[in-house]
């Protein structure tokens, strides 16, 4: 497999599943803002969904200005922003179509209608009822094109770069929903661990599609200790930090094992598997909960950047990328 | 007029089935699924791209959804005809880049091979394995009568379309399998196996392995970028970009995942002028430094040669029934279309006088661009031509203007007569052969006879039948 092929399928992944943590991010500031609330915390709120999206740099008002249009406008639709859902499904296109023998008919099928219903839509379909259902359809394109990967694609070393991109993009956005909660401000009559909180702390759950996995699994009341056991540390939460580095670690296994070599990103995501497999909750809390999700989101990009130099697809293919996006 | 369909007695025998099938169905029922099948088209991302003129950067070709038909005897003929042709331009190729035997015995005058843009003086002294420059032929074909075909043009560089002619037929297969049922219409899926076949066999000489062969885009901006990733799909092969490949140890490599694979056959879909910065154009990011080196050395063989697009030249057209008399001791089986070179001062004065009649076209030209029809302009268009003529007659030809068959078209107003013409693609390895079938392009404005993509043409599925 030519080495810009296999780039071109870990970003594809990536980008998919990139538009699909916005759309949940998106989700999630859309059911917290429904808890009763002050203006100002309100627009903390949105503010905080831009942070924890990684938009801060491109958002184009002062974050204390955040309201739902604007941060709805500027994660769906803007053109200048690589991450909204429109230039994600944009760029995944792209690659699909540059890597198009890589990838098969359905996988290339779902990408490409995702991406002309997408082009096809604008902020006035998507005001009042119908902004809940739009994010629900962007969420689905997205399980959409894993559910064609899964079902038709070769298992060969193209899967793994594809299952690659997936779980490294995941493991960021589990960290950056959970680190949502941190940016949002609790009104000031609230107390920590009040009613307001534990609504906030649920929302999360939700955006993650995982309240329901999480009452099953805990049988217990939602606290902010078991919220992030179940996105950092629970193996069988599919979003969690664990299962996302166990599935990368996976597929390098594999890819070592096909290939006959092994890189430094074998050494760095064992080693990132073994810690999250010993650590204790309490220590996730021990230097701050957005202290820990900060580093994590810095490991897994240095991960990314061993995955690119190991497999020949490093500065060249970020070039690539940019040129796609100054398309 | 030539109509495809009927003649002065009615229906043509070989349109029975189609002209059946549009009575049963019905016009309106056609259009509707002219919509879904071009819904098809979009959804598979058969589309060529257009870029800088606004709008949707990925466009349709339109799809006409009345195929056009040929007998086996009509076919028997252009088949053997294209085959004729393509061997002449190739053993033409072959010698004028070694012996320069047909220019030195004033068949075709050397000047006008070697002052030729596409000719290609790196290519001095080089046979390629097989004796094969242009692998890939395409001959484009129009008819004014029943027996009655011209050459308009050949193809020799590196002609597209055959995606089209795959997918048309995949497309009226899926939508109208009753058509196919009774097996009458021969299929043409075999192209990709065929050419495949035909790059294994003028691999390198010294090659000691089954050939590994790989198609070079320019990448996925390019308007055929569908098409060079539906050949690689369909063959089974990589296909690559220039930032893919590098040449070491008289080889030519592309980087994989698991470090440098060797590529012995690589079938190039970029121009000469952007294959190699070291031989050609310095600025180009798109070829491989130091590939025409290896090739030329016999590391690489490159499909379709550089150097091939001299043979498919407007000036170097004209002789090619001599070509055929001169190699293959024959007579040409497709007859060129009568053309004056307007260098010639007693055909430029002829053209000149005659402007209102003929089509006037740059012999560098194509893609429809920069020619006149001569009845279909104003008198004040074809004085402003005539003066570009005198200013450089040697950059001018000028043909009579053909009437071309016409095919019967849906339109919005149901079954129309349109103009059409055909490219087949001839294939040259150890044999020279082609599928049955080949790209109908039809000229889908009312009168028209410019039949190119870019200027409103569209597509038709082409049938040969196998009685």
């Amino acid at each position: 497999m030519l080495s810009r092929v296999a780039g071109g399928l870990f970003w594809m992944s990536r980008y998919v599943e990139r538009a699909e943590t916005v759309a949940r991010l998106l989700d999630a500031g859309r059911r917290i803002n429904a808890i009763p609330s002050s203006p100002e915390v309100r627009a903390a709120e949105w503010a905080s969904i831009i942070v924890a999206s990684g938009c801060r740099e491109t958002f184009p008002k002062p974050l204390e200005e955040a309201d739902q249009r604007s941060v709805a406008q500027h994660l769906i639709f803007d053109e200048s922003n690589p991450s909204s859902i429109r230039m994600c499904l944009y760029q995944a296109r792209t690659n699909a179509r540059a890597m198009r023998t890589a990838v098969t008919a359905d996988a290339w099928e779902a990408i490409n209608e995702s991406w002309i219903a997408m082009r096809a839509k604008a902020p006035e379909h998507i005001t009042g009822g119908e902004f809940a259902p739009f994010l629900d359809w962007a969420k689905g394109q997205a399980q959409k094109f894993r559910g064609a990967i899964d079902d038709t694609l070769l298992r060969d070393s193209g899967y793994n770069f594809t299952r690659l991109g997936q779980y490294v993009e995941r493991a960021d956005a589990t960290a950056r929903l959970l680190d949502v909660k941190y940016h949002v401000l609790l009104p000031a009559d609230a107390e920590v661990g009040g009613v307001v909180d534990e609504g906030q702390w649920v929302q999360i759950l939700r955006a993650a599609g995982a309240l329901r996995a999480y009452r099953h699994v805990y049988r217990a009341s939602v606290t902010p200790d078991r919220v992030v056991h179940y996105l950092v540390l629970n193996g069988m939460c599919p979003r969690s930090l664990r299962y996302c580095s166990a599935m990368v670690l996976r597929q390098l296994d594999e890819l070592r094992t096909r290939l006959g070599q092994s890189h430094a990103a074998h050494t760095r995501a064992g080693e990132m598997f073994a810690r999250l497999q010993d650590l204790e909750i309490a220590e996730v809390f021990t230097d701050g909960l957005h202290e820990f999700l900060t580093g994590r989101i810095e490991e897994n990009n240095r991960l990314a950047v061993d995955i690119a130099a190991g497999y020949g697809f490093g500065p060249a293919e970020a070039a690539l990328q940019e040129q796609l996006q100054e398309d | 007029m030539y109509s495809e369909m009927n003649n002065a007695d009615g229906l043509r025998p070989e349109y029975h089935a189609v002209a059946e099938w549009i009575e049963q169905v019905g016009p309106q029922v056609l259009m509707e699924r002219r919509g879904e099948a071009e819904a098809l088209f979009r959804r598979v991302g058969i589309t060529f791209a257009v870029y800088g003129e606004g709008g949707d950067p990925d466009r349709l070709i339109p799809f006409d959804i009345v195929p056009r038909v040929f007998s086996a005897r009509e076919w028997a003929r252009i088949e053997q005809g294209s085959i004729q042709r393509t061997k002449a331009l190739n053993a033409f190729l072959t010698d004028i880049y070694t012996e320069g035997a047909i220019l030195k015995d004033g068949i075709v005058p050397e000047a006008e091979v070697r002052n030729n843009k596409a000719y290609a003086p790196i290519m001095e002294g080089m046979r390629p394995p097989g004796g094969i420059f242009s692998h890939v032929t395409g001959v484009d074909l129009v008819r004014c009568g029943q027996d009655e075909f011209y050459v308009l043009e050949d193809n020799c560089r590196t002609p597209s379309g055959i995606s089209y002619v795959l997918e048309n037929r995949e497309v009226m297969l899926r939508m109208f399998p009753q058509l196919f049922a009774d097996g009458l219409i021969r299929p043409v899926d075999t192209y990709a196996d065929m050419l495949a076949t035909a790059m294994e066999e003028v691999a390198p000489p010294h090659c000691d392995r089954d050939p590994r062969l790989a198609i070079l885009t320019p990448g996925h901006f390019n308007s055929a970028y569908y098409e060079h990733s539906f050949l690689a799909d369909q063959m089974g092969i990589d296909l690559v970009e220039g930032q893919d490949l590098f040449v070491e140890d008289g080889r030519l490599w592309m980087r994989t995942i698991r470090g440098p694979s060797r590529v012995d056959v690589l079938y190039r879909r970029i121009d000469d002028a952007f294959l190699d910065p070291k031989a050609f154009r310095p600025d180009s990011m798109l070829g491989v430094p130091g590939l025409m080196e290896i090739y030329k050395q016999g590391g690489v063989t490159i499909v379709n040669a550089p150097g091939a697009g001299v043979a498919d030249d407007k000036s170097i057209y004209i002789h090619v029934p001599e070509m055929i008399r001169y190699y293959l001791g024959e007579e040409a089986i497709l007859p060129n279309v009568p053309t004056y070179r307007c260098a010639d001062p007693d055909q430029c004065a002829h053209v000149l006088a005659n402007i209102g009649d003929l089509v006037v076209k740059e012999v560098h030209g194509s893609g429809g661009y920069g020619m006149i029809i001569g009845p279909a302009a104003t008198d004040a268009e074809c004085a402003a031509y005539a003066k570009r003529i005198e200013a450089d007659p040697a950059g001018f030809i000028a043909q009579p203007t053909l009437k071309l068959s016409t095919a019967p078209t849906l339109s919005e107003s149901g079954l129309v007569e349109r103009h059409v013409d055909l490219r087949p693609y001839v294939i040259s390895g150890k044999r020279t052969r082609l599928i049955p079938g080949g790209l109908t392009r039809v000229a889908l404005r009312e009168g028209s006879l410019v039949v190119n993509s870019s200027q409103g043409g569209g597509v038709k599925d082409t049938w040969v039948l196998s009685r």
